[in-house]
């Protein structure tokens, strides 16, 4: 083909340029170890972790451990999470790069080309540690092949404010969707009102929009998985409620928020509740004196938290999911899988499963007995976020072209645009139709 | 000039001179501020009552000592710096030469291929970018400073060409002529003669490409990876924003210090960069 | 040949090899080759990579096939696509028109003798110099719905009753994203044009002066026609980065809310590294091209008509 004929010609003046750059580099850059040195090594791209301490205890002790018992080199990159997928990108296309990359949610279909197998390493987890959740399995399996290693589920839950609640007539979190509108407009009449993102930010938005719309009885797909079904009664009745609950009782500004802006303002007092992940109390409770109340008392012991409410059609909830890709250009790939295995043992798992406190629940059974969900009252809700989790796509598969809607935000827009005026059965109708594009092609 | 009394004077002078500074400057006012302000100060609402944006009774340097602490902040100025400076200087080498050709040679096409490589500039980087990605796989450069330094003359070159072209053209045939009548070669006229005359012009193209390249972000966002080979700007942004919390502190820190090579740069050669400027339009 | 009739005029004949530099073409070829080289292997071969690409079914980890003109078909049904075309126009045209006024001004007021101007001059350069996504972060940090420091200041001064929501409504994040750009973009050209009002001579001003001229004739026909090629260069460097601009947007709202603030960088890179679907990237960022290119060329002529003058 002509097209190899001159990609040989850029190869052939590829390696001459790298010759001699890598001559300057290494003149340049002393210090580097010199990359022919025949050394096993596993470059590991990870998000930076919520939680501090699990990073550090990755980088000061579990990595080193694993060096010293493996005896290869480990490099742990942490970037923030919404660079995870560009980086993944051009690491593929560029055919260098992390060999270990994580995945969220339905990420691993985007890169299913270019990931190697992980079944025996997942199926093997999953015997030792009484079977991975469905909603897990869905995610990282297209049925034929692991494409990623699951590695834990960072549970959404609503955090919000127990006194708060309490003053408006709520004991405990609003049951259904009709509750939390009668308590949220309470609570708004006093500027204490609900956060909710409707941004594009891959944590925040989603987890909210999807269980939402489904809890309705609304759904992307028939199970056929080909036929778009979004239009439908139940997702014209949950557009309309929500632009309804977003005037009411929610807090207009959330708009474009991102994954952090709610947690300023639940910590600043501003919000009464809002969906996230243990962050927030985690944060709080780190730093007692910081965050208080209107009364001066540390603000983690007012606070609860919560599934989101309950709807027509039952409840859900989808929560952001943790995988490793195991990458087919990586020259490591053997390392890659001997690391995997050392660091889903119980024993390693289990270390790094504790310093999280709850804020991720692992993908298999076993771990639901753990002595940790004990300990925290406030965190215990977090226990079955992984068992309870439906995917993106319903009621067809997290196949890549779900993945495709959720990295376009069409669910999330759909609201957005209706909480911003458009009539609640256009907005159905634009996310139809966009949807159809995408399930077309 | 603005004649007439002193009120008038501060009306349509000093007035609104101030308040150009005033809004420029605000936001780095703002960056110091937050970045010694403590955590506690840093999470009030605006409409608490004890809200005070514009001062803090307890500086602290925590935000600071985080940075050097706890990320390889040092590490990314320096890459920023190598990386900003090879690369500039290998746009003015190019753009140096290449200018000189297109404003003071006579030659076929001269017109158009100055067009050509102004046009250059013109073609997205969003377009570039995953052919690049496979260029800069098979030159095996991934992760790599030189995988920046040598895509980042992409955009720097058409910029220091044009730059360049504007002031050669400005500087008068005669000159070159003498110094060919006294026996130079054209070779040496220009090298000795012509690039020396045209010194502030170099300048100031190097000092905006060395912004530009400073500046850049999306090559070094995704064709760097190490921790070790990242940017101020990708560093930064990538390790104190930690899921779903900001630190704002330390970020604010990390910007600032981010932002002192280059203005040291600009407030040493402001003069040049302006005169050379000026040189570059008059042609 | 011509090495010999030109190198008649030098007594000392230049060494051999350096004789061919004696003639132009010869030193034309040598002088462009190493730009050349790069720009050929760092932009025109990826170019034409990136057209084959926008050409192609290619997603990430899968080259895909040859598809003809699909992808830009697609677009043309995208709405997010044309709301990006229009939002890219839009900010653009605004940011301009604010930049070169304000710009103006600023240039105007420095460009007389005053206590402390060389330092005035160094700070005011701070926007421009710092990288536009720290910068931006301090922006974010300003328009934060709940820490905003603006929304303070105007409910202090008694201008807004209730906050206002600069990023989470879709056309106030528009105005916000514009505002950022404008305050980046004055300095420069604030700094250029000073360069601009520089070369030209005060006594133009003063014999118009004292020919009776009023300031503002005095500035529309003496100073503008002069500054007017300076302008224009200034203008086209500067509607070149905006058009193409990511940085700003990607930080401040990442094209939302509901997609409300895609410029044609964002969108490219949301559709190409994002999802991955890397030929519909390279067709949006593809198409940028053409309106880009028409822009800048009726810049260049009307520079060339100004110059010519």
């Amino acid at each position: 083909m002509v097209n190899t004929k001159r990609r040989s010609v850029i190869k052939l003046a590829g390696s001459a340029a790298a010759v001699a750059s890598t001559g300057m580099a290494g003149i340049l850059a002393s210090g580097r170890t010199p990359a022919y040195a025949q050394q096993k090594a596993v470059h590991w791209l990870r998000w930076v972790d919520f939680v501090p301490a699990s990073d550090t205890l990755l980088r000061k002790e579990l990595l080193p451990r694993a060096e010293k018992e493996l005896g290869m080199k480990i490099t742990l990159e942490t970037v923030n999470g919404n660079d995870l997928q560009p980086r993944a990108t051009a690491a593929i296309q560029s055919g260098t790069g992390p060999d270990l990359i994580q995945a969220f949610n339905t990420n691993a279909y985007i890169y299913a080309n270019s990931v190697v197998d992980l079944t025996d390493i997942a199926e093997d987890m999953s015997k030792r540690e009484g079977g991975i959740y469905k909603y897990c399995r869905s995610l990282c399996s297209d049925g034929k092949i692991f494409m990623s290693m699951p590695w834990a589920v960072p549970g959404a839950m609503i955090s919000y404010r127990k006194s708060w609640f309490e003053e408006v007539g709520f004991n405990a979190f609003p049951k259904t969707w009709q509750e939390l509108h009668d308590a949220a407009k309470k609570l708004k009449a006093k500027g204490r009102p609900i956060g909710q993102t409707l941004g594009h930010t891959f944590g925040d938005a989603p987890t909210f929009t999807y269980p939402y719309m489904w809890s309705w009885g609304g759904k992307e797909l028939e199970a056929d998985g080909k036929t778009v079904a979004i239009n439908s009664k139940e997702t014209l009745e949950s557009v309309k409620f929500l632009t309804q609950l977003w005037k009411d009782g929610c807090d207009e500004g959330a708009l474009a928020w991102d994954d952090t802006n709610n947690n300023r303002a639940f910590l600043s007092g501003t919000i009464s509740a809002t969906l996230n992940g243990a962050s927030i109390y985690i944060e709080s409770s780190r730093k007692p004196d910081t965050y208080q109340t209107e009364k001066g008392t540390p603000m983690f012991k007012d606070i609860l938290h919560s599934p989101l409410p309950a709807g027509p059609a039952g409840q859900f909830g989808m929560h952001l999911m943790q995988s490793d890709m195991l990458m087919k250009y990586s020259k490591n790939q053997d390392a890659s899988k001997e690391f995997l295995k050392w660091i889903h043992t119980e024993k390693n798992y289990g270390e790094w499963f504790n310093s999280q406190k709850g804020y991720s629940t692992p993908c298999t059974a076993m771990w639901e007995k753990n002595p940790l969900w004990d300990k925290d009252p406030v965190m215990a809700p977090f226990k079955v976020a992984a068992r309870l989790g439906q995917a993106p796509g319903f009621a067809g598969l997290p196949n890549q072209k779900a993945a495709e809607a959720l990295s376009k935000y069409i669910i999330t827009d759909m609201y957005a645009k209706a909480v911003q005026g458009m009539a609640p059965e256009e907005s159905v109708k634009w996310a139809e139709g966009e949807l159809k594009k995408i399930y077309a092609a | 000039m603005i004649e007439g009394s002193i009120w008038r004077k501060w009306l349509f002078y000093y007035v609104p001179l101030i308040l150009f500074v005033v809004v420029l400057l605000f936001p780095f006012y703002w960056m110091i501020i937050t970045s010694i302000r403590p955590d506690g100060e840093l999470y009030r609402p605006w409409n608490a009552v004890n809200y005070q944006p514009f001062w803090t009774n307890k500086p602290t340097w925590e935000h600071f000592t985080y940075l050097f602490e706890e990320t390889n902040f040092g590490r990314w100025m320096w890459n920023t710096m190598f990386i900003a400076v090879t690369s500039t200087l290998i746009s003015l080498f190019c753009g140096v030469l290449a200018g000189y050709a297109l404003a003071r040679l006579n030659f076929p096409w001269a017109g158009s291929l100055g067009t050509l490589i102004f046009i250059t500039y013109l073609v997205p980087q969003t377009l570039l970018f995953i052919p690049l990605a496979e260029i800069i796989r098979d030159f095996r450069l991934g992760d790599s400073p030189w995988s920046l330094i040598l895509t980042y003359p992409t955009f720097l070159i058409p910029f220091c060409t044009w730059l360049m072209m504007g002031y050669f053209k400005a500087i008068p045939k005669e000159l070159e002529e003498c110094a060919r009548i006294d026996g130079a070669s054209r070779w040496k006229a220009m090298l000795f003669i012509i690039i020396p005359v045209a010194l502030p012009g170099i300048l100031s193209s190097g000092i905006i490409a060395f912004t530009l390249s400073w500046n850049e972000f999306i090559y070094a966002l995704v064709f760097l990876s190490s921790p070790d080979e990242k940017t101020v700007a990708v560093g930064v942004t990538s390790e104190l924003i930690r899921g779903d919390v900001f630190f704002w502190g330390s970020l604010m820190a990390g910007a600032l210090l981010g932002s002192v090579p280059v203005a040291i740069v600009y407030s040493f050669f402001v003069e040049h960069y302006v005169s050379g400027l000026t040189g570059s339009v008059k042609g | 040949m011509a090495v010999t009739a030109m190198s008649e005029a030098g007594a000392r004949r230049p060494p051999p090899r350096l004789r061919k530099l004696e003639d132009e073409r010869w030193l034309a070829a040598v002088l462009l080759a190493p730009t050349a080289i790069l720009l050929g292997l760092f932009i025109a071969y990826p170019f034409f990579e990136g057209v084959m690409l926008s050409l192609s079914s290619a997603k990430v980890g899968d080259p895909g096939q040859f598809v003809g003109l699909a992808n830009f078909a697609k677009l043309w049904d995208d709405n997010i696509f044309w709301t990006s075309v229009w939002n890219t126009f839009w900010y653009t045209g605004v940011t301009t028109v604010f930049k070169l006024a304000l710009g103006l001004w600023l240039a105007m007021l420095l460009n007389r003798h005053f206590k402390g101007k060389a330092l005035v001059r160094a700070f005011i350069l701070l926007p421009f110099i710092i990288p536009t996504v720290l910068s931006t972060f301090a922006w974010k940090w300003m328009f934060d719905p709940t820490f905003s420091v603006i929304n303070w200041s105007l409910f202090k001064l008694g201008l807004i009753h209730m906050r206002i929501n600069w990023l989470g409504d879709p056309t106030l994040a528009m105005s916000s994203i514009m505002v950022v750009n404008i305050w980046r973009g004055v300095p420069f050209f604030a700094i250029s044009l000073l360069a601009g009002l520089q070369t030209i001579s005060p006594e133009l001003n003063e014999a118009a002066a004292i020919d009776g001229a009023r300031p503002w004739n005095r500035f529309w026909y003496v100073t503008w026609p002069l500054l007017l090629p300076v302008t224009m260069v200034v203008m086209l460097f500067s509607v070149i980065q905006t058009f193409a601009d990511f940085q700003l947007v990607y930080v401040m709202t990442g094209g939302g809310p509901a997609n409300a603030t895609h410029l044609f960088a964002t969108y490219a890179y949301q559709i190409g590294i994002v999802s991955g679907l890397l030929s519909q990237g390279a067709a949006v960022s593809l198409a940028m091209f053409p309106f880009l290119f028409v822009i800048v060329v009726v810049q260049l002529l009307y520079i060339r008509r100004v110059e010519t003058r």
